[in-house]
């Protein structure tokens, strides 16, 4: 009996290690492949052709369309889209199911696609695009207009899963206590799906800072940071976009820093 | 399916007991405007209100689970239906109703590390606070544990008492009945069998479902007279109970004791148990193995469950003189009025 029970310990501890090893294999080798070409960047600095690259004149503009754009486009899809997850969320309604569909197209198609369709719409021949007095594929209306668009599904479906994780009965309680509908999502919804929210508006900006392919068919001009690295290294290889890569690196350091600090004080004072 | 069904409720608890899938929730969703109904009208202190949306009927609801806000604490749940420019004026109404309930000491607390008793009472609270017209339970005590929901439950009447406003309380377990009511109306299939104020209900027995779900537990009203040492007495007509516990004296208790915790005896025996009442066999009804005795001491009756073997033992007819004997454990204070 003794022998068969120490076997059986044997081979437990012999599982648990195995099951130690392939998870850190495996999670090593996806953790090696994304860090190691960053990593290498180090290897491919040439430092004259860096502070050639950095000192640009027209670098800090870009910087500041790419991060303000990104900030105003991922308020214009929390204005619109939280209000849309929470309807998508509670009611149901015919035609529900294709709206799903629809939701999801930005994020299926190719961004160089979704940036076609909204020229047919915003383009400079179009209707829209003749009436109105600003040129959108040459401003940052344009920058935003492609933002929004491929950036939207993040918005609205992390919202979504945020609502639907919020249990109705909270707002039926809220309704009985004689809130009405506005109030209790004031109240009670949104403030109990914050931190989906908060996800969802954080990889809309982020998504949104890193857009290109929409961008380049509706607004090339002006430059945001991801059309500035495409152009140089049109123009001179990957060396020529180390130093703006670099850069965004940075800012993307700076950004999650600000973020998780945010996070930390807010849940400091209870939020 | 729920109805056709008439019910009226004056300024009462009104339990309204019923077996699973008998409409009893959707009832309240009804009178809660959770639902609509295909016909007919909810009425409230003489207004219409079936058209009225949810938020503007002033009626409290209690629900099975407790449902308090996760990201409020305890005094903010309770506040939650308060308009904020009401809320200085109602905060001492609060406090007084937080020391009623004993949850004073919770104010300041997350919800989260509330027991099942402690996040019911709050949700009540909650529920009392905006001043219902009327207020509605649905099984509020289902999800807690047995001695938990005794306590609760014999503070609960006090409590809606002291509210004087109609209660309806919506269960299956017949014990809730004596506990609460001062109406009862039962609910089968979605019509309303039997309806009536609880002395009524007790001494008829006009459907065979009443009969089935009513008729476990003996259920009888006394004065306390004496409790000291953990050991209260209650003096039920010409006759002395003991049961465990403590309570005020002088003041009107119902209490229940089970058919099959009574014995039988022919002899005045000495026992650990506290109650013996010399009774005379009022009628025996023999159902499968088991023979329900009933037993008869001037105003006392009470119901006694043995098995049909020990019927036959004792060789026990109608109108034999014989003794019942239960411990002081067996009678369960159910309901306390000073």
């Amino acid at each position: 009996m003794k022998q068969k029970d120490m076997s059986s310990e044997v081979s437990s501890t012999k599982k648990t290690r195995a099951f130690g090893i392939v998870f850190l294999l495996l999670s090593g080798a996806l953790v090696v492949y994304i860090a190691y070409p960053i990593a290498n960047i180090v290897t491919l600095l040439e430092p004259r052709t860096f502070m050639e690259s950095i000192t640009r004149p027209q670098i800090g503009g870009t910087f500041l369309l790419s991060v303000g754009t990104a900030t105003i486009s991922s308020l214009l899809l929390a204005a619109f889209g939280i209000p849309f997850a929470y309807c998508m969320a509670r009611y149901n309604f015919p035609g529900k199911f294709l709206l799903r569909v629809i939701i999801i197209i930005p994020l299926v198609i190719p961004p160089l696609a979704s940036g076609t369709l909204l020229l047919g719409v915003f383009g400079p021949y179009t209707p829209i695009g003749r009436s109105l007095p600003v040129e959108f594929t040459q401003s940052a209306i344009g920058v935003i207009i492609a933002q929004t668009y491929v950036s939207s599904p993040f918005m609205i479906l992390l919202a979504l899963a945020a609502f639907e994780s919020v249990d109705e009965s909270y707002e039926k309680v809220s309704r009985i206590l004689g809130k009405g509908r506005l109030e209790t999502f004031l109240r009670v919804s949104l403030p109990l799906a914050k931190r989906g929210i908060m996800a969802g508006f954080i990889m809309t900006w982020v998504r949104s800072l890193g857009e290109l392919g929409a961008t380049m068919m509706m607004a090339y001009n002006p430059h945001t940071v991801s059309i500035q690295i495409f152009e140089d290294n049109a123009v001179g290889g990957i060396q020529n976009t180390l130093p703006v890569i670099l850069l965004v690196i940075l800012l993307s350091a700076l950004v999650l820093g600000i973020f998780s600090t945010v996070k930390k004080e807010g849940l400091k004072l209870g939020w | 399916m729920l109805g056709p069904l008439n019910l009226k409720i004056n300024r009462e608890v009104l339990v309204m007991i019923g077996p699973a899938g008998s409409g009893k929730t959707t009832l309240l969703n009804l009178i809660a405007g959770m639902t609509r109904p295909d016909g007919g009208s909810v009425i409230l202190d003489g207004s219409d209100i079936t058209e009225l949306p949810l938020e503007s009927r002033r009626i409290g609801y209690v629900f099975q689970s407790p449902n308090l806000f996760p990201h409020l604490n305890v005094y903010d749940n309770i506040i939650f239906g308060v308009a904020n420019r009401d809320r200085q004026n109602k905060s001492d109404y609060v406090k007084k109703l937080l020391d009623e309930m004993g949850l004073s000491h919770l104010s300041n607390r997350g919800v989260q590390g509330l027991s099942g008793g402690e996040m019911q009472k709050v949700s009540i609270a909650r529920m009392l606070v905006v001043e219902p017209r009327i207020i509605l339970l649905d099984e509020p005590l289902v999800h807690l544990d047995p001695s938990i929901r005794r306590k609760l439950r014999l503070e609960l009447r006090r409590i809606l008492k002291r509210q004087d406003i109609p209660a309806i309380y919506v269960t299956h377990y017949e014990d809730d009945v004596y506990a609460l009511a001062d109406s009862v109306a039962v609910l089968h299939n979605g019509r309303i069998e039997n309806a009536g104020r609880l002395e009524e209900i007790l001494s008829s027995n006009s459907s065979p479902f009443i009969s089935e779900i009513m008729e476990e537990s003996n259920y009888i009203e006394g004065i306390v007279v004496e409790s000291k040492n953990g050991i209260a007495v209650i003096r039920v007509g010409l006759h002395l109970l003991k049961t465990l516990g403590e309570y005020s004296l002088k003041s009107r208790v119902g209490i229940l004791i089970r058919p099959e915790e009574i014995l039988l005896s022919k002899d005045a025996i000495k026992t650990s148990a506290r109650n013996v009442i010399k009774v005379k066999v009022a009628g025996i009804r023999e159902i499968a193995n088991m023979a329900d005795v009933q037993l008869r001491a001037d105003s006392l009756y009470l119901r006694c469950r043995i098995t049909s073997e020990a019927r036959a033992e004792l060789s026990l007819m109608e109108n034999d003189q014989i003794y019942a004997i239960f411990k002081a454990t067996s009678p369960q204070v159910v309901r306390e009025e000073s």
